[in-house]
């Protein structure tokens, strides 16, 4: 039987992190990495490993959520990331159900909260929302907490947790500890969620975290958040561990944050000439989907001894299991 | 009121008369019957005892959304100027963005009425600047003064084209009237909810910044040297502002100033957990704005407090942050919430404070301020200073509850509001223990 033996090494892992677990028994959803103690996010990453592994093997699916429901609320669209919160819930054995927002009464001018009290009617566990306004995941938990679990799939520029946990995960299996590491985050920092949940996890494990962009596009007070704010590429990266390049969204230019593409891409893409600066051991991600050729070249992207973008993807369900299996697992 | 009032040994604060002493005060048929040292109460007379009471002038809100009309589920003329009332406030500028906004003869005509059969306080409605509120054609300034329009403002959707906005000077200065400037540029605004700074990041939330403000004040400081003109700028957040409004004074330009009491108590720092009811245009910006607000009050530079009552409904304020609209209620706080910040610090007397509320403001408006004397009808406040309370936003008079204080401990309460000659509000329970005799509430 694949799946007791699966479920032995979870709770091993899981009796090594004591007290990471208590603090995630103690939690109802993920809505933001600024609120997670070091001892859940350990513990996290040590499940994610595990599940990891597990994926890897192409067993059948575990069962220890099986009778849970979890649907995926997505106002906005995203195929990849609603894929690998599908396929992590059911890897654990969960129902899966993909609520279609386009298709629904939401396009009739009924409110998030409706759309979640419907759900919660349907006796579902667990909602996994994205949307395009900062909080609306937290205004929900607020409203509904008691009767469903919430995980942010992404709320507007806010955040996206299970992305930041993907990416310190990804940074941890090169690293094994990013005490002092330099990471860089480059591109559009204002409207990015990434960055924004990537900052807060990764000072908790300690990096140094730096950021470089155009002037329009890192927000106000960033360097009072203990962030190095550059609008120069080259001090930014100049002996970073890991750099992170993020999506240009590409109508930022008809908001006149930007004079042009072109412009962008001389001063901010990252090619493997950019990358002499860095450490010799540099790593370089994105949290895709990639605009090929504009804040990362196309060579770079593809280059294996360079590039984790791939690893991001795979580690992104193994991470989301882990979720999954600490907030409903026994809660 | 057909009853007789007897306040015995009551702080008269009467900042018009510079007064602030304690007497008895008997108020008989809703006029001022006598006020001094040692009087008598007669038979009949409804008693109150005053002791550590202040009595003062019914106070003016020089900005309130009343809402009705179109939009009577956020605040209609009755639960608005109830909630009035039961902040001490007796006389009332209601705004003019309501829908449809106050822009002609007829609709100001049908909100008249309203107010004539629903007002439990005075009400002087306020006029759009600009038909429709669309910043190029003026309203018929001369005739809606005329009609009982007290000022005008675009409040909320400001004028940008500052050739409109001189012209509208000189129409107003005709009408005897006063503008009151919402200073925005929504240009910079952009599409901001709160502050722009740290917090706003730390949210995700697109910022309002400073210059929003301040520019928009600087330019309409420049339109008034021009005309000459009379101009007040309402809810003024940022240092920045203040700095230009001292110097524009200075310069002797006729501008006055308000600030409310939100933004002399909050800063963007207490904004948390998405919690739209701290979610108000101009935003609370950061404590060193706060610290210069709360000077601005004390050296004159600022002339008075206004609350921008601002009521929506729950389902509005439900939305997220970024779509929920703009604007708090204020009434029945702002009392104790700027007592405890001016006068408990002991940065301004009784008699300072009182005046932010009652002859400042009316000045500002042309209304002639109120003195407490023999003769004038009663309009008054009874307040206890030192009353400790607990504010619950779903209980107050206001049909909505997004209030940033729910639940915040008070000190300070207003007991009584007499408005023009009536009880338009009392607190029976924290009278009790003072009166003897009942004081019927008017209806209306
Ligand atoms: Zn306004």
């Amino acid at each position: 039987m694949p799946h007791s033996n699966q479920t032995t090494r979870v709770e091993d892992i899981l009796s090594k992190h004591l007290d990471g677990r208590k603090c995630w028994q103690a939690r109802r959803h993920l809505l933001d990495t600024k609120d997670l103690t070091n001892a859940e996010i350990d513990c996290a990453m040590a499940l994610a490993s595990e599940f990891k592994k597990f994926r890897s093997q192409h067993l059948p699916p575990m069962d220890v959520l099986s009778g849970k429901t979890i649907a995926n609320v997505f106002y906005e669209n995203s195929t990849r990331t609603r894929s690998s919160f599908e396929l992590a819930a059911k890897s654990l054995g969960a129902t899966v159900l993909n609520f279609d927002v386009g298709s629904s009464s939401v396009s009739k001018g009924e409110t998030i909260l409706d759309t979640a009290r419907t759900l919660a009617s349907m006796d579902i566990d667990c909602i996994v929302q994205r949307h395009s306004s900062s909080g609306s995941c937290h205004q929900l938990a607020q409203q509904l907490g008691d009767q469903l679990h919430f995980v942010n799939a992404g709320d507007g520029w806010n955040g996206h947790p299970t992305q930041g946990l993907l990416d310190a995960f990804t940074m941890l299996e090169v690293l094994g500890s990013l005490k002092g590491a330099k990471v860089s985050i480059v591109g559009d920092i204002t409207h990015s969620r990434v960055a924004r949940s990537n900052i807060w996890l990764l000072q908790k494990l300690g990096a140094e975290v730096h950021v470089a962009g155009p002037t329009t596009l890192i927000p106000a007070g960033l360097d009072k958040l203990g962030v190095k704010v550059h609008y120069e590429l080259e001090p930014a990266i100049k002996n970073a561990d890991f750099i992170m390049a993020l999506r240009l969204q590409l109508e930022r230019q008809k908001q006149g944050l930007l004079a042009s593409i072109g412009e962008y891409k001389k001063l901010y893409r990252i090619d493997h000439k950019c990358l002499s600066l860095a450490k010799p051991n540099v790593k370089v991600m994105h949290p895709g989907p990639l605009n090929r050729g504009i804040e990362i070249t196309s060579d770079l992207a593809d280059d294996p001894n360079l590039s984790l973008i791939e690893t991001q993807v795979k580690n992104g369900v193994a991470i989301r299991m882990a979720v999954f299996y600490l907030l409903l697992n026994g809660n | 009121m057909q009853q007789s009032l007897f306040i015995k040994s009551v702080l008269v604060v009467d900042p018009a008369n510079k007064k602030q002493e304690v007497m008895d005060v008997r108020i008989k048929d809703g006029l001022i019957a006598g006020c001094g040292a040692n009087l008598k109460a007669e038979d009949g007379d409804c008693q109150i005892d005053g002791k550590n009471l202040w009595l003062t002038p019914g106070f003016v809100d020089i900005h309130t959304h009343l809402r009705d009309l179109g939009q009577s589920d956020k605040e209609d003329i009755q639960t608005g100027t109830k909630s009035a009332a039961a902040g001490g406030y007796t006389k009332v500028l209601a705004m003019a963005n309501t829908d449809p906004p106050i822009d002609s003869a007829p609709i100001l005509t049908l909100l008249l009425k309203k107010i004539e059969e629903q007002a439990c306080v005075k009400v002087y409605p306020v006029a759009t600047v600009t038909k429709g509120m669309s910043g190029e054609e003026l309203t018929p300034m001369v005739d809606l003064a005329r009609m009982g329009v007290q000022a005008f403002s675009d409040d909320g959707m400001p004028v940008s084209n500052l050739g409109v906005l001189r012209r509208a000077f000189e129409h107003a200065k005709l009408a005897g009237r006063t503008i009151i400037s919402h200073a925005e540029d929504h240009d910079l605004t952009a599409g901001g909810c709160m502050h722009e700074g740290p917090q706003a990041t730390a949210l995700g939330l697109p910022g309002i910044p400073y210059a929003s403000e301040a520019a928009c004040v600087a330019r309409e400081i420049e339109v008034v040297r021009q005309t000459g003109g009379t101009l007040h700028f309402g809810h003024i957040s940022t240092a920045i502002s203040v700095d230009l409004i001292a110097q524009a004074k200075k310069q002797g330009l006729k501008v006055t100033a308000d600030t409310t009491p939100h933004h002399l108590t909050l800063s963007a720092d207490d904004i948390k957990e998405y919690d739209t009811s701290f979610k108000m245009n101009p935003p609370l910006r950061t404590e060193a704005d706060q610290k210069a607000l709360v000077e601005a009050l004390v050296n004159g530079t600022l002339d008075a407090i206004a609350t921008d009552h601002a009521p929506h409904t729950k389902m509005e304020k439900s939305l997220p942050f970024d779509k929920a609209p703009f604007g708090v209620i204020g009434l029945e706080t702002a009392l104790p919430l700027t007592l405890e910040k001016l006068v408990k610090t002991k940065r301004l007397t009784p008699l300072q404070f009182i005046s932010l509320f009652t002859d400042k403001p009316s000045t500002i408006i042309g209304i002639s301020p109120y003195i407490l004397k023999p003769g004038e009808q009663a309009d008054l406040a009874l307040i206890d200073p030192e009353l400790s309370w607990q504010y619950d936003a779903s209980k107050g008079m206001s049909k909505s509850c997004n209030s940033p204080f729910h639940l915040r401990n008070m000190t300070g309460k207003v007991l009584l509001t007499i408005a023009q000659g009536k009880v338009a509000y009392q607190d029976e329970l924290n009278l009790s223990s003072r009166i003897s005799g009942k004081l019927q509430t008017a209806t209306k």
